[in-house]
Order: structure tokens, then C-alpha cells, then sequence
């Protein structure tokens, strides 16, 4: 077995392919909420105009004068009500995927997603305009607003888009809906992020669980489920040539067996102005999101089984993460990057770090998994580990320039 | 002082290693994996570092052996990690070597196993840069800057990124050797990583004395070119070694 005349084309050119594929997505969407948050400054506490109420703060609104145990109590209440309105709305959803409506979920998707384009793109690009002092009118701006929200609804649901147009839009929507989920109060935002990884876990593993009710569905009837999904990018691997073909767009009906994918709806309301207590019209938002799963094509030959063992890597497979997912990694670190930018380092290792552990899992059960929990819970014990621990220890070595 | 001036900080203790990041580990998805798991193992036992020290904190600001005794317990927490990172490596490559005889493909190639210690190397160094000068560089993107007056003649920032640098290039290398050490059992590398990690430590120290960074960031820096050129060396003849074998 000379080696020469294999073109030295070792095993390390290529494994973790598909793990890259979902963790640069993440990050970049991380990346782009934190640069927000730093850029807009945007503390609820300091901002004396918006105030923001949704339906996360229904039940409680923070302010600085309560004592600890009472935010607390009051956090935990606006996540149990946050928690509540999201099963009923995934119920509603499982209703209607049982009904048959999926030409009313689909409608409803893009006109969700168009929303979440136009509003909420334009208003942090309005509040951007403002901060950077960037000369624009309105017309273009509405234009441009208009043109960019009509391609990203086409992108998002027509299956032959050029599939890297797709995933920018889908990270974009990501980026747009986590920062204003980390306009809400602090201790709100930490008890939420608990409460959803639970419930995560409670509905994908739960036989009663609606997503799980869901997936099942899904799979007997052997359709997809009408969700905005970051799908990564495939790749086809042709094993003789060691060439590697990217598929250029995405076919549906393709002869893949889903490995079934769960659904997580998360509603909210528009946020008032500043002027008073109206409403500006509860645009109500269902953004669905798929935790992981492994596209495999069985009948690859010897492909079909490689599995490194302890690894976990499909190496024909196509991971899919829901929306969701993405949102909530996002308002993790958002939240960090508001109190300094050490948690945020921290928060982003420990957030990748579980969703590799969920991957690996994912590798080694073969069903449906919650993406939320592992990373959710990494990430918050990491954060206050790094705000009570860590902080101190650094910056007492480092302004004394000693380092090791 | 400036967004410019905040983002040439970071570049100076980021930038090789970006450029290296860029040019070889960001070419094969597997090494980009190991920066982050070394990342992270580096943020974890700085973690349990913090947590031990905690109680201690804050140490008094003259006096220099409390630091002493810090810098002695986290390079040998950090020595005993690296061992442990070998170890795991040492597993891994035997699920790989297996992997690709099933995929009948060409098991690890002897620069294959240098470029996943580089990355692990690279994985530590930026842990140190981002934790040690990244994070305390928010301030250094407003409008004024700092001065430690125990170096006065250069900008806080400045002079952190300068060390970061150094402890980027000892950190990336070391993983080189330390590795090469183990799997080849030569006693030597292996003693002379965590000589070097602790020699850099304790020349932190010199900082203390007044206007002590003068001395002690030249000295660090030929710790660092010391740990270059034996790297280098030690790649040169073992690359050569294995085209001999070939």
C-alpha cells in the first residue's frame, strides 16, 4: 500500500464536515447578536424611551427596586406564562398538521416570516441608522426594506433557491428575532432560558409531548413538516474519485427517511411604543423550530454504516437545526454580551461545546433529540461560573501583567 | 482609543495565529474541531483555577510571592491537563487509525498528527489571548486609554497584547513538542514544555518591579523564540526522519 500513489489524501481532509456545516451558522449568528447588542447598547434598564412588554412579561415587569427573592418569583411567573403559551400554540399546531391544513401552515410561515423581515428588520436597522448616522431617506429605505423581505419570504419556502441565499436568510431571521428577545429584563431572560430547555425536553421526549405527537405524524405520513429549518449543506460524496459534489438546491421528495423532527412554536407580541400603552397591532409570530436530526441515505453501499464510534459523524448525512435553536443560543450570549464580553467567550464554548454533546447523542439514539437543554444549561452554569469566578481571578493577574 | 486602535490591539495578539488559523486549520473541519475542545479545556481548568483562588482574592498589591505561588499552581494544573489531553489524543487516534482502515483509506500521516497538536496548541494559545487581553479590550474601543503604573511608558492594552503574543506562541509550540515528547518517549521534550511554561510564568513576575517590564517582555519573548527554534527543529528531523522510512 504505497502511500504516494493515494494523492495523500488523509481521513483528516474531511471528517466533521456536517459538524462544521451547522457550528459556523451558530456562530456566525451568535456573533452577529452580540455585535448588535454591543453596537445599540441596548440595556432596558438605561433605555428611558421603549419599553418593552411582550407576552413574556405579562405576568411580571421587572424593575430595579425589588428585592432578589421577588424578581425571582416574578421572573419565574413570566416564563411559566411564556412556557403555557407556547404549548398551546404548539397543541394548535399539531391540531392543524392533523387536520391536514399544511397549506395554511405554509401561507403562514412566510407571511410570519415576511413580518419578522420587514418589522423587526426595520426596526433595528431604523435604530442602526440612527446610532451610525447613516444618510438614507425613506422611500429608498422602504424600498430596499420591501425588496429585501419579498426575497427572503421566496427564499425561505421556495425549494429551488440557490440553497446559500437560503441559509443567510435564515440566519438573519435568527439574528433579528434573538435581539429583541434580549430587550426583555435580566432575570426574566435567565429564568426563560431554564423554562424552555425543560419544556424542550418535556416535548420531544414525552410520549405526550406535542412535538413528539408531531414527528410521529410526520413520519407516518411520510411528509414534511412545514417549519423554517437551517438545513446544512449537503454533500454527495463520490467514494472512487474522492470528489466531493455540493448540492446546489434543496429536492424535496428526495428518497431520504427523516429521522423525524420536532416543532416548537414561540409566539409574541409586538412591543408597544413609547408614547403609551397601545398596542401597534399584536402581530402574532409563529416561527417554528426543528431540533436535530440526520438526514441518511441508506443505500450508499459501504457508506451506509459509517459511524465513528464515539464520534458519531454520518458521513452522507445532512444535519438540520430548528430556527429556534439558533434563537435561543442567540439571547444566551446576547444577555452575556451584555455584562462583559469574558462571559460571552465563556458562553460561546460552552454552548458549542453541548451542541457537539447533542450531536453525539443524536449519533448514538437515532431519534428525534431537543437541541436546547445541554447547551441551554452548559451555557447558563458557564456564565455565572465566569461572572462570580472567573472575572476576579483575571483581572487581578492581568492588571499586574502577570500571566501564565 | 479608538475602534482602529482596539481592533490593532487584538490583531497584535491574534494575528499569527489568525493567519494560521486561516492558511492551515481551517482547510480540514477536524482541526477546527480540536481548537474548540482545547479552547474550551484551557477555559475549564482556568475555571477550576479561579474557583481555588477565589477565596484569596484579592491579594495584596505589593507584595509578589502570593502571585508566585498562583503562577506555580496553574502551570502545573495546566501541565497535568496537557498530559490528559495527550492521553484522549492517544485514544482518538486509534478510533481514526481504525475509522480509515474500514474506509480503506490511508491511516494518519505523520504531518496529520503534527497539525492536530498544532491545533491544539493554537486551541490553548487563543484561550489564553482572548481571556487574558481580549476581554478587558471593551474599554480600549472608547475614546481614552490606561496606564499601569508599574509601566507606565506603554498602554495597558498594549502591553497586554504584546505578552499575549509571546504566551500565543509558547502555548502553540509547546503542544508540538510536548506531543512529539510522548509519542516518542523522549524524556527530554518532555520535561522542557513544562520548564518553559513555568520559566514564561515566573518572568511575568519581573513585571513587577517598577518599570520591571522593560526587562521582563524581552526575556519572554526569547522563551518564546527558544521554544520556536526547538520546535522547529525537532519537526525539521522528524519530518525527515519519516521520508527516510517512505
Amino acid at each position: 500500500m504505497d502511500r504516494n500513489q493515494r494523492h495523500r489524501r488523509s481521513i483528516l481532509d474531511s471528517l466533521g464536515e456536517e459538524l462544521i456545516g451547522i457550528l459556523a451558522p451558530v456562530s456566525i449568528c451568535m456573533f452577529t447578536v452580540v455585535l448588535l447588542v454591543c453596537v445599540l447598547n441596548s440595556d432596558p434598564s438605561s433605555s428611558s424611551s421603549a419599553s418593552f412588554s411582550s407576552i413574556a412579561t405579562a405576568a411580571y415587569t421587572e424593575s430595579d427596586s425589588d428585592s432578589p427573592w421577588d424578581r425571582f418569583v416574578g421572573a419565574s411567573l413570566n416564563s411559566l406564562v411564556f412556557v403555557a403559551a407556547i404549548t398551546v400554540a404548539t397543541f394548535v399546531l399539531v391540531l392543524l398538521f392533523y387536520l391536514r391544513c399544511v397549506n395554511f401552515l405554509k401561507f403562514y410561515m412566510g407571511f410570519s416570516a415576511f413580518i419578522v423581515l420587514a418589522n423587526l428588520g426595520g426596526e433595528i436597522l431604523v435604530l442602526l441608522i440612527d446610532r451610525l448616522r447613516f444618510p438614507i431617506d425613506s422611500v429608498t429605505f422602504l424600498i430596499l426594506l420591501f425588496n429585501f423581505s419579498v426575497v427572503g419570504v421566496f427564499a425561505v419556502f421556495m425549494s429551488r433557491f440557490s440553497i446559500l441565499i437560503t441559509q443567510a436568510y435564515l440566519v438573519v431571521i435568527g439574528v433579528l428575532v434573538a435581539f429583541f428577545f434580549t430587550m426583555l429584563p435580566e432575570w426574566t431572560t435567565w429564568t426563560l432560558l431554564v423554562a424552555l430547555a425543560i419544556y424542550d425536553v418535556a416535548a420531544v421526549l414525552l410520549p405526550v409531548g406535542p412535538l413528539r405527537l408531531l414527528v410521529e405524524m410526520a413520519i407516518s405520513r411520510d411528509e414534511d413538516i412545514p417549519a423554517l429549518v437551517y438545513e446544512a449543506r449537503p454533500v454527495i460524496r463520490n467514494n472512487e474519485s474522492g470528489l466531493v459534489q455540493r448540492r446546489v438546491w434543496r429536492e424535496r421528495g428526495s428518497s431520504q427517511s427523516y429521522h423525524s423532527s420536532d416543532i416548537e412554536n414561540a409566539y409574541r407580541e409586538a412591543e408597544t411604543e413609547s408614547e403609551g400603552e397601545e398596542d401597534v397591532g399584536s402581530s402574532e409570530r409563529s416561527e417554528i423550530s426543528v431540533p436535530l436530526l440526520i438526514d441518511r441515505r441508506p443505500d450508499q453501499g459501504e457508506n451506509s454504516e459509517t459511524f465513528l464510534e464515539g464520534i458519531g459523524l454520518g458521513s452522507t448525512g445532512a444535519i438540520k437545526l430548528g430556527l429556534g435553536d439558533f434563537i435561543f443560543y442567540s439571547v444566551l450570549v446576547g444577555r452575556a454580551a451584555m455584562y462583559d464580553l469574558m462571559t460571552v467567550y465563556a458562553c460561546y464554548l460552552a454552548i458549542i461545546a453541548g451542541l457537539g454533546v447533542t450531536l453525539m447523542l443524536l449519533s448514538v439514539y437515532q431519534k428525534a433529540l431537543p437541541a436546547l437543554p445541554v447547551s441551554i444549561m452548559l451555557g447558563v452554569v458557564f456564565y455565572f461560573l465566569a461572572r462570580l469566578l472567573l472575572e476576579e481571578f483575571v483581572v487581578q493577574c492581568s492588571s499586574n501583567l502577570v500571566m501564565f | 482609543m479608538t475602534v482602529a486602535a482596539g481592533i490593532g490591539y487584538a490583531l497584535v495578539a491574534l494575528g499569527p495565529s489568525l493567519s494560521l488559523f486561516v492558511s492551515v486549520i481551517s482547510k480540514k473541519p477536524f482541526l477546527i474541531l480540536t481548537v474548540l475542545s482545547s479552547t474550551l479545556l484551557w477555559l475549564v481548568s482556568l475555571i477550576v483555577l479561579s474557583g481555588l483562588w477565589r477565596p484569596f482574592l484579592p491579594l495584596k498589591a505589593n507584595v509578589w510571592w502570593p502571585y508566585a505561588l498562583l503562577v506555580l499552581s496553574s502551570v502545573c494544573l495546566q501541565e497535568g491537563l496537557r498530559f490528559l489531553f495527550w492521553k484522549i489524543y492517544k485514544r482518538l487516534e486509534d478510533v481514526l487509525d481504525s475509522f480509515a482502515d474500514r474506509m480503506s483509506r490511508p491511516r494518519l500521516f505523520p504531518t496529520d498528527k503534527l497539525q492536530i497538536a498544532l491545533a491544539g496548541g493554537l486551541g490553548h494559545g487563543v484561550a489564553h489571548a482572548v481571556f487574558f487581553c481580549l476581554s478587558l479590550l471593551t474599554p480600549a474601543f472608547g475614546p481614552a486609554t490606561f496606564y499601569v503604573d508599574r509601566c507606565s511608558q506603554v498602554p495597558f492594552f498594549l502591553i497586554s497584547a504584546i505578552i499575549a503574543l509571546a504566551f500565543v506562541t509558547i502555548h502553540t509550540f509547546s503542544m508540538v513538542i510536548a506531543f512529539e515528547g510522548y509519542a516518542k518517549g523522549n524524556k527530554v521534550d518532555q520535561v522542557i514544555v513544562p520548564v518553559i511554561h513555568l520559566a514564561a510564568g515566573m518572568l511575568t513576575l519581573v513585571n513587577f518591579a517598577s518599570e520591571g517590564c522593560v526587562i521582563g517582555v524581552p526575556l519572554l519573548y526569547l522563551v518564546a523564540s527558544l521554544t520556536l527554534l526547538h520546535c522547529g527543529k525537532m519537526v525539521w528531523q522528524s519530518l525527515i526522519e519519516s521520508r527516510n522510512q517512505s
